[in-house]
């Protein structure tokens, strides 16, 4: 609760947030690598025939979108801290670099 | 920007080549170059060193077992036992069964539930587990270290380093970088040569690659893609059963789930699955393409889990296939005679 309402003030306060699309395809993060700022938000795609996930356990964007099936989105808003990878928790070798701008 | 554009539509461009008449067969073909760590290059001293420790019993606390009672070359790197049983410290009996070490250097999460990210880090566990060698590290370092032979080869492997717990794991890791699968049949298939293997493996491995999905999990030149899976081996919550990579962090996508293994040289690597319950290709491969072993009501089964509706010659042209995926024995001189 008190992470959604933080989430949302962050979305309000930064009037230029960007959506990053990131497609999960042939088990990699497309694009692999994205410059972001706090407020901005991340959204996942699916285009492979199987579930992927994504998942940090950086301390200040911590998340886990849970498994994630074909075509379906999900999307997660970036708060305020470094850099962070992104992994998928089923496949290790997906790799996703946030860059904070 | 341009840059990435290239490299996407060269992604692209190579997926419609894989899709082509004409498949590039490389991606099946294992990289020449074995990964290896900045600060443990591989050297013939450090190989050599590794190997001695690897066969050596004096790494067990009653001088009874080593790597090779589980990992054995003579039986495909793994022992025939379904969980390792009876053949760790004082008969105790391990949870999970023993997996092959073969082409373990390329991956990049070691064990079944991938708890361990090198080699090096690896190589001490079993030597302090109670259940393999009983042998706590605190005590092997000292014991190892009354072995002049052993100091002596320790200081020309790693001269300086001592020998310590980081240099014993990094000799064992340097050892087990060489433990490489073969050509294989079906190598010298991907090579060109277009009888190395029978017609029914041929349609077997497109079998393989598409009707039967095996691909979405055992990918790529050493047929894993090192994903995460559960594959419905038991059914329902998994009471007092094992959890896999949950274990490592209760993270809902690790919920039973065991690392995808590879399927080079997997006719000698038999019994099957971390737990060792399955004797038979043909009955892996039926579980593996009817959506698991348990279809419904399992807690986070793989969605790439389906009833694939193999018929009984296909499965066995699968299972042909696999068979073309074991290579001759790695020529490999075991120890007899120990550093004293
Ligand atoms: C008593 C039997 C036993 C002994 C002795 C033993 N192992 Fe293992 N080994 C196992 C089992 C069982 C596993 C799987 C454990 C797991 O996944 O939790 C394993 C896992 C491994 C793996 C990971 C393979 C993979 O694909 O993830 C490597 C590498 C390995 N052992 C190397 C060694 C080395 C090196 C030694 C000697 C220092 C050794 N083992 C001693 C039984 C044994
Ligand atoms: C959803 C991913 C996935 C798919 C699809 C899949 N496998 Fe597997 N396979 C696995 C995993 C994970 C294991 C190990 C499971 C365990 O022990 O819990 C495994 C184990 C095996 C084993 C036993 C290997 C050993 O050394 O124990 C064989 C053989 C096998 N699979 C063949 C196949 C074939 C043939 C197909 C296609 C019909 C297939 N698999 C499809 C993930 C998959
Ligand atoms: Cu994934």
């Amino acid at each position: 609760m008190k992470k959604t309402v933080l989430a949302m003030l962050f979305v309000s306060l930064s009037l230029f947030a960007t959506n990053h699309i990131i497609d999960q395809k042939g088990k990699t993060f497309i694009p692999h690598e994205i410059s972001v700022k706090p407020g901005d938000r991340i959204t996942f795609l699916n285009s492979d025939p199987f579930a992927h996930n994504a998942y940090t356990d950086d301390e200040d964007n911590e998340f886990d979108i849970g498994m994630q099936s074909t075509g379906t989105e999900k999307s997660i808003i970036v708060k305020p801290g470094g850099d962070f990878s992104v992994e998928c928790a089923i496949h290790p070798n997906m790799l996703l670099e946030v860059i904070m701008k | 920007m341009l840059k990435k554009l290239t490299v996407v539509v060269f992604l692209f461009s190579s997926c419609v080549a894989v899709l082509g008449a004409d498949e590039d067969m490389s991606k099946w073909l294992r990289p020449s170059e074995v990964p290896q760590p900045k600060n443990n290059k591989l050297t013939p001293e450090r190989i050599e060193l590794g190997k001695l420790l690897y066969f050596d019993v004096r790494l067990s606390k009653d001088d009874t077992i080593s790597c090779a009672t589980c990992h054995h070359p003579q039986h495909g790197w793994t022992d025939e036992v379904p969980t390792s049983k009876a053949v760790g410290y004082d008969g105790r009996v391990g949870p999970r069964n023993s997996p092959v070490i073969l082409n373990a250097a390329y991956q990049r999460h070691q064990f079944w539930d991938g708890r361990a990210r090198s080699l090096e880090q690896q190589a001490t566990g079993p030597m302090s587990a109670d259940v393999e060698m009983n042998m706590p590290l605190e005590e092997l370092i000292p014991k190892l270290n009354k072995i002049q032979g052993y100091v002596a080869l320790f200081e020309k492997a790693y001269p300086g380093e001592g020998l310590t717990k980081e240099t014993l794991a990094k000799a064992v890791a340097s050892f087990e970088r060489t433990v490489l699968s073969t050509e294989s049949p079906f190598d010298k298939y991907a090579r060109g040569d277009k009888n190395a293997i029978s017609e029914d493996a041929k349609e077997g491995f497109a079998l393989f690659k598409g009707k039967a999905h095996c691909i979405d999990c055992h990918d790529g030149w050493n047929f894993t893609d090192g994903s995460f899976q559960n594959i419905g081996l038991n059914d329902g919550e998994l009471q007092g059963k094992e959890l896999g990579r949950y274990n490592v962090k209760n993270r809902g996508a690790w919920y039973g789930v065991f690392k995808t293994p590879t399927l080079r040289d997997v006719t000698k690597s038999y019994p099957y699955f971390h737990d060792g319950s399955v004797k038979t290709l043909e009955e892996a491969t039926v579980i593996c393409a009817s959506g698991g072993r348990y279809e419904n009501g399992v807690r986070n089964k793989s969605d790439a889990m389906k009833d694939r509706k193999l018929t009984h010659e296909e499965v066995a042209k699968v299972v042909e296939f696999m068979k073309s995926l074991t290579g001759p024995d790695i020529d490999l001189k075991i120890p007899t005679k120990f550093p004293q």
